[in-house]
């Protein structure tokens, strides 16, 4: 009796540390229940198969030989295929394993050793699969009725777990994208600006921002409908996307037919090179629209910190988007630098 | 006219001995595993033996059980033995997939009290 008592407080420990893992990532909820696992199973291998991807994270004995790791992976997407999943390869799935101490002391693998037993159990939420959990030994009848139930509830709490972030995920997703391009929204772009301009505005290091418009955006709709204006809104977003960096930069959907890019550690130079590219890319690229083509031509407007001397983020837009008036005025199809009139 | 009456008598007889054996298999196996991996594990089975046997694609199954309501009406005119075949199937399916998650440890505990009843059904239908 004390001895059960003393797993299920082994189990509480496991269940808090899967529940609290930090960021959500899978991998680090796997890395939490491959902390306390040994504590309630004597086991060689704990593995996480995440159907996305697919990814198989594995978890195990330091000693572990490397043909024991092979016979796991097989075992994995042998069993996988048995809950309905489409049929893997092994060279499909991304292997992610991390060494650790899982043996008591100084036992060590042997190095001819083989899978001798496994329990599985698939993450299921809802009806739905969202991975399956493994435990590997090289011991013959390494795992008993009991081992299965507290088994079972660390998988439960796994899969609940993994669900709730990726609720969350999709939930944050919304509120940062928008729908219609897949760009970021203004209010994100809005929270990035402030924190670009919080640190190219101390130490002076350049910022420039380029506002866009599609000229007459209005024909767009009124010749092909609404559907039609989509499509050119889609593929602009896309064009825009391609011609920057895509880790630094970001290119957001400013509102209806207006986008804005904010280029970090870009000069008022180059960020007018970059703009006069997409303009010229906007120009020569025809838009599918149902079974026609569209022509469409662009106006930008480029500010740039220091060059300009804006003294907040807001002044920063202002001033781009005074250039891109410019540009309309202009006579459209041009790129304007802001000139501080 | 009586043979009618029979026949559906047994069905119904067959379907509540199945109706039973699945439960219990319930009752084992969700202490072991918990309720939502097999309810996903129930459904995946029906879905794959119901391919054969239509009449288990109104076998429904989820976290909270199983449910053979609507099942059962579907069987009133299905022959004792296609029941039989059909629920035997079903298990046959589920210690499959209970084998290949686990090995021994699910079907261990479930063989002693699952197989004489499943014995039983057949010494029912051999009678017929």
């Amino acid at each position: 009796m004390r001895l059960i008592f003393k797993d299920l407080n082994i189990l509480r420990s496991i269940i808090h540390a899967i529940s609290t893992s930090i960021g959500g990532e899978v991998k680090g909820i796997v890395e939490s229940a491959g902390t306390h696992l040994p504590n309630i199973l004597d086991f060689s291998v704990f593995g996480v198969l995440w159907k996305e991807g697919p990814i198989l994270y594995l978890v195990q004995e330091e000693s572990c030989p490397p043909s024991f790791t092979q016979e796991v992976v097989k075992n994995v997407i042998s069993v996988f295929s048995v809950l309905g999943e489409r049929r893997m390869e092994v060279g499909q799935v991304t292997l992610q394993v991390e060494k650790r101490k899982l043996k008591r002391k100084q036992m060590m693998m042997d190095p001819q050793a083989t899978l001798k037993s496994y329990l599985a159990l698939p993450l299921a939420i809802e009806g739905e699969i969202i991975g399956c959990i493994f435990v590997h030994s090289e011991q013959p009848n390494a795992f008993d009725a009991q081992h299965l139930q507290f088994f079972s509830v660390i998988g439960y709490q796994m899969a609940a777990t993994l669900k709730q972030f990726q609720r969350f995920s999709s939930v944050k997703k919304e509120a940062i994208y928008d729908t219609l391009t897949g760009l970021v929204n203004r209010r994100y772009f809005e929270e990035r600006l402030s924190i670009e301009t919080q640190k190219a505005f101390p130490a002076s290091s350049d910022l420039s921002v380029i506002m866009v418009d599609i000229d007459h955006f209005k024909k767009v709709n009124d010749t092909y409908g609404h559907a039609g204006g989509d499509e050119v809104l889609r593929e602009i977003a896309s064009l825009l996307k391609n011609s920057v960096r895509k880790q630094e930069d970001m290119v957001a959907r400013y509102g209806g037919e207006e986008f804005v890019l904010v280029l970090p550690e870009v000069s008022l130079e180059v960020a007018s090179t970059i703009a006069e590219r997409i303009r010229r890319s906007v120009e020569n690229t025809p838009i599918d629209i149902g079974e026609t083509q569209a022509h469409l031509t662009i106006s930008l407007g480029v500010s740039s910190f220091p060059t300009h001397r804006a003294t907040s983020k807001e002044e920063l837009v202002k001033m781009a988007d005074l250039a891109l008036y410019d540009a309309k005025r202009g006579g459209r199809n041009r790129v304007c630098i802001f000139t501080g009139s | 006219m009586r043979e009618g009456k029979e026949e559906k008598w047994s069905s119904d007889l067959i379907v509540d001995l199945y109706a039973n054996l699945l439960m219990e298999i319930w009752g084992i196996v969700s202490a072991l595993i918990g309720e939502a991996v097999l309810g996903f594990l129930f459904t995946l089975a029906i879905q794959k033996v119901g391919e054969k046997h239509d009449f288990l694609k109104s076998l429904k199954a989820s976290e909270e059980g199983i449910s053979l309501d609507e099942m059962r009406k579907d069987c009133r005119n299905i022959a004792p033995a296609e029941i039989h075949r059909g629920f035997q199937s079903l298990i046959n399916q589920l210690t499959h997939l209970f084998s290949a998650l686990t090995e021994g440890v699910i079907n261990k505990e479930l063989f002693p009290k699952v197989l004489p009843k499943v014995r039983e059904a057949e010494r029912m239908i051999s009678q017929k």
